[in-house]
């Protein structure tokens, strides 16, 4: 019994070390939202809900707001339909099923600055698809492909995508082959057993991938940064501008909150909505 | 019908890789400007990055934030790991979940929470404010390879040992440690990557005097369109290519990289 309570004391060092660097400090932002006003890092003045006042009405901040929930929504959509043919498709490999996953994974491990400077080359006016258009003689001088919401999501698609497949294959390889074996006996053609037997049972993939794929997108700042058009274009880019080049740190810990409210709430919806499934089919899944 | 699936999907795997295939061929470039495929080819641009001192000085920085952060985090992520894969104590899940959450508070707000509160503390270090911050995120990467690696050896090897005699520490060192070192190893190594690429948790907390890597880059950009950055990033992709290479040969890319 001891040796039990030994053992589980173990968690405290990291269990500390995430209270003091994080939820405090975020208890610390979330009350900094609600004081008038601040000297530096210092919050002065009575408590107040104005930051929040300000923010909701004002049409600057939810058009911004909007945007940032759209383009997230269009790249959680995105990311889900080719997320769920690569991983269809690395599914179905045996022999290059290790390549295949490496290349999937390698936005994952490029840094996104680095990435972004690719799309920067690739799409740029004297970049690889205008030159190529140039020379096949479709247009005449580049197009304006970068600093668009465009960019954005296309940015936001690649570096989220890794995930999307991870949830997805996993939810593919707990299918038992029988089932489609099943299918096929019963006399179902392929597309049959596409549709109503294989994409229905990798639901809970979508479900995880999504949820994470928003959460990502939402938080996003190289990408907006880099791609989108110039300005506070995100509410992550809005938080940067709110702090550095404006200085109101009220509205900015304001902004963050928000942020992160908005957050958590994709999460808390996904593990509910998880475990619910759960109860319903027995919690067979683990 | 199979190829046209095939194609397809060959097609979306060459789009993954585009960006960092581009990268790679624009470094060896020679003219200033970034241009596709270079019309000559040099290392000039690798020669002007490593003597640009704000790359040189920001790596350096890089390094040592990603080492000191994954030196810190990993004692406290095999602890914890240990804990809540071996008891069952009460409000595990809840524990588990304070642990992750690193995870998914955006990683700018957790800049923003670190530079208030330390601020207030008066740590105006930038190195102790990185590292801080790069703890937190590395931390939960670490707790799931361990925990990944833990759940999968066999606890009845640990009881053998206890059985015979071994007291709970000799029993650490001499049979877990061993049996999970190519987890840990491959786990430490996807940390090192993720602290050393990451750019939102650092965004409030350098000065232009110290700085990381990636926001010297993203700074850079914001003025200047030459093909150096070009020549830094195909030099990050190797190093980070062959630490992958190598988690992937020992326990697959997979099982660290799930988010």
């Amino acid at each position: 019994m001891r040796r039990r309570s030994q053992m589980a004391s173990l968690v405290l060092p990291a269990l500390a070390v995430v209270i003091v660097l994080l939820v405090l400090p975020l208890l610390y932002l979330l009350s900094f939202s609600f004081f008038d006003a601040n000297d530096g890092p210092i919050a002065v003045g009575g408590f107040t809900v104005r930051n929040y006042k300000t923010i909701l009405s004002d049409q600057y901040y939810w058009r911004i707001f909007g945007k940032t929930l759209a383009l997230s929504a269009i790249t959680t959509v995105l990311s889900a339909s080719i997320g769920y043919s690569l991983a269809y498709f690395i599914w179905q490999q045996r022999r290059w099923q290790s390549l295949l996953l490496v290349i999937t994974l390698s936005p994952l491990l490029i840094s996104i600055v680095v990435s972004s400077y690719g799309w920067l080359a690739l799409l740029g006016k004297n970049g690889l698809i205008n030159q190529t258009l140039i020379r096949l003689g479709l247009v005449n001088a580049p197009l304006q492909l970068l600093y668009s919401n465009a960019t954005i999501v296309v940015g936001l698609v690649h570096i989220t995508l890794p995930f999307m497949v991870l949830s997805i294959l996993a939810a593919l390889e707990r299918i038992e082959p029988a089932v489609q074996e099943a299918a096929a006996t019963l006399g179902a053609n392929r597309y049959r057993t596409q549709w109503s037997v294989i994409l229905p049972l990798a639901r809970p993939g979508f479900a995880s991938g999504m949820s994470i794929v928003f959460c990502l997108s939402l938080s996003a700042y190289v990408t907006p940064a880099m791609l989108g058009p110039s300005g506070p274009n995100f509410v992550t880019t809005l938080i940067y501008n709110e702090f550095v080049t404006q200085l109101h740190w009220s509205t900015g810990a304001a902004l963050a909150a928000i942020l992160m409210t908005v957050a958590l709430a994709t999460v808390y919806v996904y593990v509910h909505v998880m475990t619910r499934a759960d109860r319903l089919s027995g919690g067979a899944r683990s | 019908m199979k190829y046209v699936w095939i194609s397809f999907n060959a097609i979306l795997l060459a789009l993954v890789l585009a960006p960092i295939a581009i990268v790679i061929l624009v470094s060896f470039g020679s003219r200033e400007v970034v241009e596709f495929p270079p019309s000559a080819w040099s290392l000039r641009w690798y020669a002007f990055a490593l003597s640009q001192e704000s790359f040189v000085s920001s790596a350096i920085n890089s390094a040592i934030v990603a080492v000191t952060a994954t030196a810190i985090a990993t004692p406290l992520a095999l602890g914890a790991a240990m804990s809540i894969a071996r008891v069952r104590f009460r409000g595990r899940d809840l524990v588990q979940t304070l642990l992750l959450a690193p995870l998914f508070i955006p990683a700018i707000v957790t800049s923003l929470a670190l530079l208030l509160a330390l601020s207030k503390f008066d740590v105006r270090a930038v190195s102790a404010r990185l590292v801080a911050a790069h703890v937190l995120i590395v931390l939960p990467y670490l707790i799931r390879t361990v925990l990944a690696s833990l759940t999968r050896l066999d606890a009845v090897l640990e009881d053998a040992a206890s059985t015979l005699g071994a007291p709970p520490i000799r029993v650490f060192l001499h049979v877990t440690l061993p049996l999970i070192r190519a987890g840990m190893i491959a786990g430490i190594l996807f940390a090192l990557i993720i602290s050393f690429d990451n750019v939102s948790v650092s965004l409030f907390l350098t000065t232009p005097r110290t700085n990381t890597l990636p926001i010297a880059i993203l700074n850079y950009v914001e003025y200047n369109f030459d093909p150096s950055v070009a020549a830094v990033s195909t030099m990050l992709i190797v190093i980070t290519a062959t630490a992958a290479a190598f988690i992937e040969r020992t326990v697959g890319l997979r099982a660290v990289a799930k988010g």
